[in-house]
């Protein structure tokens, strides 16, 4: 074909006096369309070209209406400079990181099986006394059956690799049973969250590790402490003073005693022992399944109070720092801590009879007292099940809390501030601890129909996962306080809890942070410290004519020149 | 999202803990299509589900041409008869912010609403609210504030009609982790020219919305990347509940809101 086209020179050069020509009209707009841009040395022939090229083959639909979309697409492809002279490195796909790590689990876990295989039968037998060594762990990937049934859950990609990642924290850390918490978001990175039970090995060693801390007095001995630097401090400024006073030539002012501050930090109210009360059950996170596994320290009443009083959202850091008013101490993996413990106690409910005191018999006296109230609960090998109508029913009487409620203190065990505070009490009458009467929280295992009532609406709503299928219908309630807390049972004998949320509770209208204290009074109130008016020149006046002398008694033998200058005086 | 590829979404949706089940999704789409079908509809979209009291609303949104102003939105509680919304007058959409109460699950109820930001003697300070409304209300107020899109998802044609665009191939992978490749889905609030001039790559056609890293304050919209990478999921802090997520290098996207439809005012306190 290009030889039936001339090329421009040989036009130009041929005869100025050709008649216009259909080919040299032709030539010149392919000349013209051939032009190079400045910009991108593209030229809206070659342009065209592959845009009708690509509109052949890929045909998309209606492309005369997107057309320009179109070109502008192919434009975009085009442009792929080659200034890479370097050979091309290969760019994993950015999953790798991940992959690597879920893939040392998966070979973690599956050599783990493997080995519990080629123990063979016999031996494991022999191994029963030794069961305990194999932890328990929840099924998750049944609860998260139901759970998706109802609407709520993990995804199942997701969930798998949790159910994964729980064997291989079971493997690692010693843990006797293992739940699945739930899910946390944070701005950065989410959170997983495994709750267990310790060994009774490592409970007993974190038992003696706690008390060995406690020994030195923290309570009472931080006082003593403290009373004695207070005498110390004493000492020093008499000695100041003293030492003020003896150097007389510049005498200075006597000044008003140096204020002391009369404020008592309260009573630091003792951590509950791991593995009791608020303590019972370790937690265990991670950011991403196939990470390893960290543990949570446990939580210190403080703490909680704090986090009642904050509001704050994860950023998947443990060890970000956490500024709120009052001031947390500790990083975010103490404040994720509180709040699991808060949403555990709030939302861990399950059926009526689901769990039960002791080992499930007849009816035992439930010692409400000190030590008694943290008794351990199983789940009952009796239960029945309770029909769908009951569980769905509004009044939620067939639900009952299995997470033991947290008092105003922190702790779920009343701690009497005044117990260890004998010598103290006597010497500050200031301060006249009132006898405090114990607090008290609801009992385990109150029905939800205690709960209050959240601005006109039940604390947790009620539903049934399925209209159509009534028979296969499961029952799960949803709290309106924790949002995102979740928990189902079936009519049969499975029920589990979920909280799968950003960790705050429902605050309505809104959240409005705790009012910083007045400033205290640094002086006592006295005349010394008291702004007053100085006095101005006629108060000074009088007060020095009051003030005068008495005149000198007059002499007889003076003469009366000088009496008679007195009784002029006094005439005046 | 598209009612159409619920069930390829289904697994994508998961985010907030809430997922769609099996029952739900085959109902949707029935009564969605249906629905549909006798609106003439070029487009449906299953939009979120507000958590009420006694039942749940489910929420949809029907779309003709203009994919911003076109749009009409339909309430159900039992997927058989789907009432469409009123349109959100202003008035509303200030009281609905005000109500602090949950939804209760009757569209005709009647709640009174105390302003208290007027004076004693103002005849509006007292005023009622139907549910119906107080829902279109809402609605309006999650759309202007939390919907999204990504970034050449809708453009706008030169006869200033937006559509969806049929093109569209996707964010790429570093794009996908900007806030700023994100728009907001509503007549733009900003001047013409502020995206196109931050941009290297401006494009007429589809930067005329407003991107989202502009909304106050900074870290209100919470951007995460999952499964390896491969989707990008967006929540906003201002309305818990609400999830956008895309799926990079696919015009696979959808907006999801599930929740009782009350504004997080404590964001804030919470960064």
């Amino acid at each position: 074909m290009s030889q039936t086209f001339m090329l421009e020179p040989e036009i130009i050069a041929a005869a100025a006096n050709v008649l216009p020509d259909l080919n040299n009209d032709l030539v010149l707009a392919k000349n013209f369309l051939k032009q190079q841009s400045g910009a991108t040395g593209d030229t809206l022939y070659d342009h065209m070209v592959d845009v009708v090229h690509k509109i052949l083959s890929q045909k998309p639909p209606d492309v005369v209406d997107n057309f320009e979309q179109y070109s502008w697409q192919v434009k975009q492809e085009k442009f792929r400079p080659n200034f890479d002279l370097l050979n091309d490195i290969y760019l994993a796909p950015s999953q790798l990181a991940l992959i690597r790590r879920m893939d040392e689990m998966f070979r973690l876990v599956a050599s783990k099986s493997q080995r519990m295989e080629d123990v063979g039968e016999e031996e494991q037998e022999l191994d029963l006394e030794e069961d305990s060594l194999r932890p328990r762990i929840a099924d998750i990937i049944e609860h998260n059956y139901y759970f998706r049934e109802c609407g709520y859950g993990l995804s199942e990609q997701e969930c798998y690799a949790v159910y994964i990642a729980l064997n291989m924290l079971a493997i690692k850390e010693p843990v006797a049973t293992i739940r699945f918490f739930g899910k946390i978001f944070g701005t950065k990175a989410n959170y997983y969250v495994a709750e267990t039970d310790l060994t009774i090995e490592e409970l007993d060693r974190r038992i003696r590790e706690f008390e060995m801390k406690d020994m030195p007095g923290e309570g009472e001995g931080g006082e003593e402490d403290r009373a004695q630097e207070i005498e110390e401090q004493k000492e020093m400024m008499g000695e100041g003073e003293a030492k003020e006073e003896k150097p007389k030539e510049p005498v200075p002012p006597k000044l008003p005693p140096i204020p002391e501050s009369t404020w008592q930090p309260p009573p630091i109210i003792p951590v509950e022992r791991p593995g009791q009360g608020v303590n019972k059950k370790t937690y265990y996170v991670c950011n991403q399944p196939g990470e390893p596994w960290v543990c949570l320290p446990d939580v210190i009443p403080h703490q909680i109070r704090v986090a009642r009083l904050s509001v704050r959202c994860m950023t998947g850091d443990l060890d970000a720092e956490v500024i709120t008013y009052p001031p947390f101490e500790g990083t975010e993996r103490n404040y994720l801590r509180a709040q699991l413990a808060r949403i555990q106690a709030a939302t861990s409910v399950s059926p009526q009879g689901f769990y039960t005191f002791g080992s499930g018999e007849e009816e035992e006296d439930i010692d409400l007292e000190e030590g008694a109230g943290d008794m351990a609960f199983n789940p009952n090998p009796f239960y029945q099940g309770h029909t769908l109508k009951d569980l769905v029913d509004s009044n939620l009487t067939y639900w009952v809390h299995h997470g033991r409620h947290i008092l105003k203190q922190g702790r779920t065990i009343w701690w009497n501030p005044n117990a260890g505070l004998d010598e103290a009490v006597e010497e500050e009458e200031d301060e006249g601890l009132q006898p405090m009467e114990p607090e008290s929280g609801p009992s385990l295992f109150t029905p939800l129909s205690e709960d209050g009532r959240l601005e006109g609406q039940n604390a947790w709503s009620a539903r049934v996962s399925s209209t159509l299928v009534p028979d296969k219908a499961v029952a799960y309630l949803r709290s309106n306080i924790w949002p995102g807390a979740v928990a189902y049972s079936t009519t049969g004998k499975k029920s589990e809890c979920m909280y799968v949320g950003l960790g705050l509770k429902y605050q309505p209208p809104n959240f409005s942070p705790l009012q910083l204290p007045r400033p205290q009074e640094e002086y006592a109130i006295g005349p010394e410290v008291m702004e007053m008016a100085d006095p101005t020149f006629a108060d000074e006046e009088a007060y020095r004519i009051a003030h005068l002398p008495p005149p000198p008694p007059v002499l007889q033998g003076e003469g009366e020149g000088e009496g008679l200058p007195e009784e002029e005086e006094e005439e005046d | 999202m598209n009612v159409h590829k619920l069930w390829e979404y289904k697994e994508y949706v998961n985010v907030n803990g809430k997922i769609l089940s099996n029952e739900l999704i085959s109902l949707l789409q029935n009564s969605l299509t249906l629905l549909q079908v006798e609106n003439h509809f070029a487009y449906v979209q299953y939009w979120g589900q507000f958590h009420a009291v006694d039942t749940d609303y489910h929420i949809a949104v029907g779309m003709n041409k203009d994919a911003i102003s076109d749009r009409k939105y339909f309430y159900t509680t039992d997927f058989k008869f789907w009432g469409l919304l009123p349109k959100a007058k202003k008035k509303y959409k200030h009281l609905s912010l005000l109500t602090t109460f949950p939804f209760r699950g009757d569209p005709s109820l009647k709640i009174k609403i105390l302003d208290e930001a007027l004076e004693e003697n103002n005849p509006d300070r007292c005023q009622f609210m139907k549910e119906e409304n107080r829902i279109a209300a809402t609605i309006s107020n999650i759309c202007e504030e939390a919907e999204i899109c990504s970034r050449g998802q809708l453009i706008k044609h030169p006869d200033s009609t937006v559509v969806i665009n049929p093109n569209y191939y996707g964010l790429t992978a570093s794009e996908a982790k900007l806030t700023k490749s994100y728009l907001h889905i509503r007549p733009p609030q900003h001047r013409w020219n502020t995206n196109l001039l931050t941009r290297p790559d401006y494009n007429y056609s589809m930067d005329f919305l407003d991107s989202i890293d502009q909304d106050i304050p900074n870290g209100c919209w919470n951007l995460s990347l999952e499964q390896n990478g491969s989707i990008v999921y967006l929540k906003s802090l201002y309305w818990p509940g609400m999830m956008f997520f895309h799926k990079v290098r696919t015009p696979e996207s959808g907006f999801l809101y599930v929740g009782n439809g009350r504004k997080n005012l404590d964001v804030p306190f919470l960064l």
